[in-house]
């Protein structure tokens, strides 16, 4: 009887255990976005004396989004770390297909010299970037930006999708060019399918990344392309800080990143595991 | 159907050389069996007809044509991958009709269903057409990558171990539609395969690799009884071939042998006295199938050699017990019926009539009994 009873109590104290746990971590997760949710709804003069209790009030976003360009700067951010993705696609795949098929000299060298990149701090190289930028007049344009956020996108979409291709085994081209079918549409047909989870995942993580992207358009860029990570520092001004605002820039900045992560985050997980493709 | 031809053909892996120099020809409407141990070279040999792999040196021909620059794709050939090879993205269906539906060799989608039925019910996976291959197990898998090649009608079938990851009962079941199959729509066939009955029930030509080298070619009779070296001996045939390593020893212009150790004289058969006499050496080995020794467990007589039961196994309508006489383990095919104790002592005499003789030091074939009788196929042909 005893014992049942223990079991009974225990049945019903580890939901409840587990629950309190996750509700923890989730608090502690989520913190720091609730503040900034609650401070873009704070005025400039309740920011620092109050914490739960105040006076909502849009007026922070009546400053930011109305008569600004802040929504140019949000598509500028959109257009830039958006084609900084579809630039890694074309080129990234068939690299990353060539790094998984081909033997040639120095291969594991070049594969890495592309990882690596990833490696090194951005601000190691943001000088002579500037420098080279402003001689050739690519300096605050879109290509630019765009060219210069491969150094962020790129590796990573390479590595994953390399794996993918490495874990087709190549009988499996060949059966498909045995079966009459040319090299392209053995391509498009037959590998891009199965690279796909691998693919969507990398580029959609690689979009956050060019998102994200705070150094290099600080330095190379100025009035004609802004971002709007650049873009949501203005609102500290020499005079004081309008953390109010900056909350409103943030938060807004965010949203893309919070739809994207929710659509992908079960192909994440899955695309960025390899060997999902075994047949 | 088609011809293919093979002329020198060498193809290297960076500094492995996975075939040497190999020339090659399989007719019209011929089923050839490449046949040898694991890294022989018969893999890559189909994927250099296929055209998956491109030789360094040498000709492909297909009717007479040579395709060493010829797309794979454009060489109207049909092959089974030893690892399935299948689309996984695909379900089996689409997997089988995939060859149909290229613009090469398209079919109409009512013939490609009939075909798809056809095939699947031979193979008895008409049930599975909608699962994916990864819901298949390797035997199931197999047969949609044998289905696949099936379906075409190319100049050449390509089968690299179709049958390898079949049970055994399908496994003898196939065999007989693959055999019943390429004689009613006569097709060229190129079978590779490492299990030597399936070898000799399909072939009508089997070609023996080893390291990239072709050993031997020749009908599975040719291979069975007058094998080109020990290395062909040791391949066909279950049990192994017994290889004696005896000493040449003449009386009066006589050949006979003893086995080192023992006094029991063994006399060949006169229509190989010649040859054997002639042979460079006096080191000979001789091979002997575990059904050419006969065994006694009470000595009948002079002439029988005594050894001890090694081992004692039975399988089904045979027993293999394992001789030892002195240090030599010998295989012996007995009656299904067959007790012995472990160590217990045997006696056995060699039937000479059917052995094979093999030169001692450079392992090739001498001679053996009734060579007419075997090599005039290999005349004709």
């Amino acid at each position: 009887m005893n014992q049942q009873k223990q079991k009974g109590m225990i049945t019903i104290l580890e939901p409840v255990g587990r629950n309190l746990g996750l509700t923890l971590f989730a608090m502690f997760a989520l913190f720091p976005l609730i503040w900034m949710v609650i401070c873009a709804f704070k005025s400039d003069a309740q920011m620092y004396n109050t914490v739960f209790r105040f006076t909502p009030t849009l007026e922070n976003f009546q400053a930011v989004l109305v008569g600004s360009d802040y929504f140019r700067a949000f598509f500028q951010n959109l257009l830039v770390a958006g084609g900084a993705v579809i630039v890694t696609v074309i080129a990234g795949v068939p690299c990353a297909y060539a790094l998984a098929r081909y033997n040639f000299k120095k291969k594991e060298d070049v594969a890495f010299q592309i990882l690596s990149f990833k490696f090194a701090p951005e601000i190691m190289v943001i000088l002579p970037i500037f420098l080279i930028f402003q001689k050739i007049g690519i300096y605050d344009t879109y290509f630019g930006l765009i060219w210069v956020y491969q150094l962020i996108t790129m590796p990573l979409l390479i590595w994953v999708v390399r794996g993918y291709f490495e874990d087709i085994s190549v009988e499996v081209e060949q059966a498909a060019q045995l079966d009459g079918y040319t090299w392209y549409e053995v391509f498009f047909k037959t590998l891009i399918p199965l690279i796909k989870p691998g693919l969507v995942a990398s580029a959609l993580l690689a979009f956050i990344f060019a998102w994200n992207s705070f150094t290099f358009p600080l330095i190379l860029s100025s009035s004609k392309v802004q971002t709007i990570t650049i873009t949501a520092l203005r609102y500290i001004a020499s005079d004081t800080v309008h953390y109010g605002q900056v909350a409103v820039a943030s938060t807004i900045a965010v949203l893309p990143e919070v739809i994207v992560a929710l659509f992908i985050q079960k192909h994440l997980v899955r695309g960025l595991s390899f060997g999902a493709v075994k047949g | 159907m088609a011809q293919i031809e093979l002329a020198g053909i060498t193809k290297k892996f960076g500094d492995v050389t996975a075939l040497r120099d190999i020339d090659l020809t399989v007719k019209d409407n011929e089923f050839f069996v490449l046949f040898g141990p694991a890294g022989a070279g018969k893999t890559t040999l189909l994927k250099t007809i296929a055209g998956a792999e491109f030789p360094e040196q040498g000709l492909v021909k297909i009717n007479g044509e040579i395709v060493n620059h010829v797309e794979s794709k454009d060489r109207n050939v049909s092959m089974v991958f030893e690892n399935y090879a299948l689309y996984p993205n695909l379900s089996v269906y689409d997997n089988i009709a995939s060859p149909m539906r290229s613009k090469l060799y398209k079919k109409e989608e009512d013939y490609i269903e009939k075909a798809v039925d056809k095939v699947t019910k031979m193979m008895k996976i008409n049930h599975l057409l909608e699962r994916k291959p990864s819901q298949l197990s390797n035997g199931q898998r197999q047969r949609v990558a044998l289905g696949r090649c099936l379906v075409r009608e190319p100049n050449v079938f390509l089968m690299d171990e179709p049958l390898a990851h079949l049970d055994a009962k399908l496994r003898h079941f196939m065999r007989g539609e693959l055999k019943e199959m390429q004689t009613s729509i006569n097709s060229t066939t190129i079978y590779v395969t490492h299990d030597y009955m399936e070898a000799m029930s399909l072939a009508d030509r089997i070609a023996v690799l080893n390291h990239g080298e072709i050993v031997q070619i020749g009908t599975a009779q040719e291979m069975y009884y007058t094998p080109e070296n020990e290395f062909v001996a040791c391949l066909f045939g279950e049990p192994e071939i017994n290889i004696l390593q005896v000493e040449r020893h003449t009386d009066g212009g006589k050949v006979f042998f003893r086995m080192p150790g023992q006094n029991v004289s063994l006399y060949p058969a006169e229509d190989t006295q010649k040859s054997l006499l002639e042979a460079l050496t006096d080191n000979i080995h001789i091979g002997i199938r575990g059904n050419d020794i006969s065994f006694a467990f009470e000595k009948p007589g002079e002439d029988w050699i005594e050894g001890t039961v090694y081992a004692n196994e039975p399988i089904g309508n045979k027993v293999i017990m394992t001789v030892k006489v002195e240090d030599i383990k010998m295989a012996v095919t007995c009656p299904n019926d067959t007790a012995a104790d472990l160590d217990q002592k045997v006696y056995i005499r060699f039937n000479m009539k059917n052995a094979i003789y093999f030169n001692g030091e450079t392992q090739e074939f001498i001679t053996r009994n009734n060579m007419m009788r075997y090599t005039k196929r290999r005349r004709e042909g």
